[in-house]
């Protein structure tokens, strides 16, 4: 603990302010901890922990990895599609039929609940192999299109009427049965806490896998593919494996959407998808983890405000921005105060010395 | 040798595959559905073809992957409908444009004597800031209180009303002399960026004497045009809705591919042309304008479809049999060896072969074309050779966002004008290029006949087998997939 | 002094991302000569006419042709003053035919209708295969095809890297033989590893070394100055010994 005390101040800070957000807002508010004001605050930020999640997961195949994909929405949505499936059409018969009890406590829920994310998280790694034995092979502006491709057509898949009984084609699944222990609309503060809880653990995986030996191989290559392979490391596998990776941790994100919105529709494997986990990496800086999570802040508070001032089509704001700060910010909010901390620093001191030698100026 | 005798025996297999799997589905589907699904396809194709035409040059040329390409086809669209059925909104707009445009021109003017300028190192940098800046407030106040909005809604009067002259029920517009100023001032602007894009005081610039004429002589046509459109931007809508429609229709297309150009331009020299040494944000680049462009539509236009009218030379009911029949008559359908045909649809198929027969002679033929062939390969060789390739680049950018506009309008009369209009076709065009090989506008056009057919047999077999029709779109992927997988290039790629 | 000077290279600094490849490189050529630059593999000789043209413009330093300063601006710019540029590795277009490679380099319209005569007189070659795409043309097809280009608009410069390398004996000769007829028209800047070759056609030399400019003189002088030619020239002084053997 006191090691990530001392590596990521600014991270355990946000930690322990999240931590006491709830109380501290309903000690400051006379607010009931479980409705009103508070309970919709709490819901903003489980929708920001959970997109910092998929944002976090999509720097890790842009900013890592070094690889555009256009794709990572098939994971997000196959996540979710496969969790609202399950508890759907599968979890009430199980429920009903067989219980499962330590000692006297009734874990049924719970275990048929991590079963569901285990198959999310199954799906995606499928998703990540389909996506990978396909798209590997080609790089660049190629492997942008082919991931684009093949999430349209996962798309087109969940919008198809075909499957209606199932998905509900373009109106998609909604009132899924979630239980009620984790139910976001009536015990919103356990689910907050879960989505935290899933927030900080993807935050220190992410962590570990970056500085881990394959974690600099991934980053290897994307600097330089020709000298990873010289050195012995196949970079398919390592680009493969970043991929995979990527996509398990957007299942899970997914797979967490699902439950807060208590749905799965279309738009959760649409393009839009991707490219707000696009916006959010860029937004705050791509390359770092923080940035992300920063990036789906912003997103989440701007979607919240925006909307109050410029109305429906605030995304034409922020899309704005968001080509302002490919121009202007390339390397995001994180990126560029890390690369020009030094200089304001800088720039700040000689601000001070100007005030304090104004007067012998003046003189 | 081996090397050739492999390459034809390959090509022969092909054609064997492709004569087999076209007597196939002849005798599968019997003569009816085989025509019908084989033009619809080729409708198809076509607008894949003009998407991807764009997308392919620009690729192969530039490195650039436009993802807003979809987005332009989409533009397209909504300026040719609207100058079809109410041209308030252009006309409204197109003098403020044209009076920016004719600001910027000035470059050439200003730049021999702002080059001279003495400044110190610190005002070459601060100036060009300060002018833009200025240019944003100067443009800001031109724009104040311009009804925009109210504007672009002038086409839902059009779309509700059905009477014969839908202007009767325009609310009147902003009386000449307070509208005057506003080009006024965009004039300003655009002359304002004009002396930030010349660098003042940087004598590094060179300034070459001799296209100073060309440039002078469009500033004057420019400045002529502003003028002329200021004056009449009230009775032009009129007298263009007044106008034959078929000749209305033409010159929407004509509007419509002419803005294409004009937008590719304007985007590649103000967002492109920074980012080409980090050639990944080209991409979050593109895609942030398709973002902004989708979204801007929507405020105009709100996020409904729109339907627009066929030309009357589409338009009256009943079939044809001959094409003179047709063009006598302006059927709206045809009859092609018994087979009833859609004669607008036709139109489309023609337009696609149209094009490709121009860009076919323009690639072969003109001096622009081998400027082209030569930069795929080595840029800066062409540049070295005293030719420049910046603006060959704005060029082909302007042409790809033009063809894929063209597309937009062409598709208009039959497809619902939306928002999200140009997403299906910029992936099918996606695919298309991967298809038939990045830069090679032959392989994208038989890449896109083929993905048509693919399309419309699909449909074929999708209803005869009682499944919807977005299964067989999302199929086409497959195809994108074999393809690269047997060869990555695509099939008219070059190995690099 | 400048007068005297067609081109003038003043102490230029060129980087190519972050590595600092040309460090105070100096050069002249003065109207109507051929001077060579000489040195190592990887000495910066390249990189120094592609620095003239304003391929890899340099950062700091001038570059006066003709009287005029040309450093920082754009290629095009600097090749329409009247320089030709003839790159290493037989840079022709492979996608156009030998004909529109030729076209291609026109300036002004007609500009290879004036010269055609003396570009196929040149290389004969050229006119009988003037159909044929670049990418059908052998090795020595290709280098002269990538000479005679240059010479297509009127230059006043030519800026020819390595027009030796992966020719056969008897190509090297026909190539010198070009390089000499062009000398009486125009002024030529001559990258060559071929010292043979280079010591018989140029009149001035400046070694390049390490991306710096260390020595400049007479051809005829250096030919008499082992020890020099030791020095900075080391192992490119046998190549020519292989082909004079050949010849």
């Amino acid at each position: 603990m006191k090691n990530i005390w001392k590596k990521d101040k600014g991270f355990v800070i946000f930690l322990l302010a999240a931590i006491a957000f709830p109380f501290v807002f309903s000690l400051l508010g006379q607010t009931s901890l479980t409705e009103g004001t508070n309970k919709f605050w709490q819901g903003q930020l489980i929708n920001f922990f959970i997109m910092a999640i998929f944002a976090m997961s999509y720097d890790l195949l842009i900013g890592y990895a070094g690889m555009l994909s256009f794709g990572h929405a098939a994971s997000f949505g196959g996540g979710a599609y496969t969790v609202a499936l399950l508890l759907t059409y599968v979890a009430p018969d199980i429920v009903k039929n067989y219980q499962i009890f330590i000692g006297s406590l009734n874990i049924t829920e719970i275990v048929v609940l991590l079963v569901c994310f285990l198959a999310a998280i199954l799906v995606s790694i499928l998703i990540g192999l389909l996506f990978s034995a396909s798209a590997m092979r080609v790089k660049g502006p190629y492997f942008a299109m082919l991931t684009l491709a093949l999430a349209t057509a996962l798309n087109l898949l969940t919008r198809a009427t075909d499957f209606v009984e199932w998905t509900g084609a373009d109106e998609g699944m909604h009132g899924v049965p979630v239980p009620y222990w984790i139910n976001p609309t009536q015990n919103r503060l356990t689910f907050y806490f879960i989505a935290l809880v899933f927030l900080v653990v993807t935050y220190i995986l992410m962590k570990r896998i970056v500085s881990s030996p394959t974690g600099r191989v991934i980053q290897a290559t994307r600097e330089n593919e020709d000298r990873s392979r010289m050195i012995g490391y196949n970079p398919v596998t390592y680009r493969t494996l970043a991929f995979v990776m990527a996509s398990v941790f957007a299942g899970i994100a997914g797979a967490l959407y699902s439950l807060w919105t208590v749905s799965a529709t279309p738009s959760m494997t649409s393009g839009v998808t991707t490219v707000n986990a696009l916006i959010m990496t860029i937004l705050g800086g791509m390359g770092t983890l923080i940035g992300p999570v920063l990036g789906a802040g912003i997103m989440q508070i701007f979607s919240q405000f925006f909307y109050t001032w410029f109305g429906a089509r605030w995304p034409l704001v922020f899309g704005i921005i968001f080509v302002l700060i490919v121009m202007f910010l390339p390397y995001g909010i994180v990126g560029t105060w890390r690369m020009h901390g030094f200089k304001l620093k800088e720039g700040w001191q000689r601000f001070w010395d100007l005030l304090k030698t104004k007067p012998t100026a003046e003189k | 040798m081996s090397h050739n005798n492999k390459k034809t025996l390959y090509t022969v297999i092909g054609v064997v595959a492709v004569a087999a799997i076209i007597f196939g589905l002849y005798s599968y589907a019997g003569q009816e559905s085989f025509i019908r699904t084989v033009l619809s396809g080729l409708t198809l194709g076509s607008l894949f073809f003009l998407v991807a035409a764009g997308l392919t040059l620009i690729f192969g040329l530039m490195d650039v992957l436009n993802f807003a390409h979809g987005s332009m086809f989409m533009l397209g669209a909504y300026i040719g409908w609207q100058f079809y059925t109410n041209p308030t909104f252009i006309f409204g707009v197109l003098p403020l444009l044209l009076a920016f445009a004719a600001g910027i021109l000035l470059v050439p003017l200003f730049k021999p004597k702002l080059v001279r300028l003495e400044l110190s190192d610190v005002w070459q940098k601060r100036l060009p800031k300060l002018m833009y800046l200025a240019a944003l407030i100067v443009g800001g106040i031109a724009l104040w209180k311009f009804d925009v909005i109210g504007l672009a809604d002038t086409a839902m009067v059009a779309a509700v009303t059905t009477s014969a002259n839908p202007l009767a029920e325009l609310s009147a517009q902003e009386p000449l002399l307070r509208f005057m100023w506003r080009p006024l001032l965009l004039m300003v602007s655009g002359a304002l960026v004009a002396v930030g894009v010349s660098r003042p005081g940087d004598r590094t610039e060179i300034t070459a004497p001799e296209p100073l004429k060309k440039r002078l002589i469009l500033l004057i046509v420019l400045v002529i045009l502003t003028i002329v459109f200021t004056l009449v931007r009230e009775n032009a809508s009129e007298a263009v809705l007044l106008m034959n429609g078929n000749l209305r229709f033409l010159l929407a297309i004509i509007t419509a591919t002419g803005f294409g150009f004009l937008l590719g331009a304007l985007i590649e020299i103000t967002m492109i042309r920074p980012l080409y040494v980090r050639s990944f944000f080209i991409v979050l680049m593109t895609l942030g304008l398709s973002y902004v462009l989708r979204e801007l539509v929507q405020v105009l236009w709100d996020p409904l479809a729109y339907q627009m009218v066929r030309p009357p030379l589409f338009a009256q009911p009943g079939r044809a049999n001959t094409i003179a029949e047709w063009l006598m008559n302006g059927s709206s359908t045809i009859s092609i060896v018994g087979v009833t045909f859609p004669t607008y649809r036709l139109f489309v198929i023609a337009l696609g072969f149209v094009m490709f027969i121009f860009v076919t002679v323009l690639m072969t033929r003109s001096r622009l074309g081998m400027v082209i062939r030569a930069g795929v390969q080595d840029p800066q060789m062409v540049e070295a050779l005293g030719i420049n390739v910046k603006s060959v680049f704005t060029l082909v950018f302007a042409l790809g966002v033009a063809l894929a506009a063209l597309g937009g309008i062409g598709a208009a009369p039959f497809l619902p004008v939306q928002p999200g209009m140009g997403d299906q076709y910029q992936m099918q065009g996606f695919i298309t290029v991967v298809i038939g090989g990045m830069g090679s506008y032959v392989g994208a056009f038989v890449g896109a006949i083929i993905l048509g057919m693919a399309r419309a047999f699909g449909d074929y077999f999708a209803l005869k087998w009682q499944l919807s029709p977005t299964i067989a779109e999302a199929s086409t992927v497959i195809i994108m997939i074999v393809v690269l997988l047997l060869r990555p290039q695509g099939l008219f790629g070059k190995k690099d | 002094m400048t007068n005297e000077f067609l081109l003038s290279v003043e102490s230029v600094d060129t980087f190519i991302g972050q590595f600092h490849i040309l460090e105070n490189v100096s050069v002249n050529v003065a109207k109507g000569s051929i001077t060579v630059l000489l040195g190592r593999n990887g000495a910066g000789k390249t990189t120094t006419l592609k620095t003239v043209i304003g391929l890899t413009p340099p950062r700091s330093g001038r570059v006066i042709f003709d009287g005029e300063e040309i450093q920082g601006k754009r290629a095009f710019n600097i090749a329409n003053l009247g320089i030709g540029y003839v790159p290493e590795n037989r840079a022709i277009f492979r996608a156009l035919t030998v004909l529109e490679n030729l076209k291609l380099a026109e300036r002004k319209k007609g500009d290879l209708d004036r010269h055609a005569d003396m570009i196929f007189e040149l290389f004969p070659d050229l006119e009988r295969l003037s159909k044929l795409k670049g990418n059908q043309l052998s090795g020595g097809q290709q280098q002269m095809l990538a000479v005679a280009r240059a010479l297509v608009p009127d230059n006043k410069l030519l800026l020819i890297d390595e027009p030796s390398e992966g020719l056969a004996p008897i190509l090297i000769q026909q190539m010198m033989e070009v390089i000499r007829k062009l000398k009486e028209k125009t002024t030529i800047l001559l990258v060559e590893q071929n010292f043979i070759m280079a010591s018989q056609l140029a009149e001035r030399y400046v070694i390049i070394d390490d991306g710096r400019s260390v020595h400049r003189g007479l051809m005829s002088d250096l030919v008499l100055n082992e020890e020099l030619i030791h020095q900075y020239l080391g192992a490119s002084i046998q190549a020519p010994t292989r082909t004079s053997e050949a010849e």
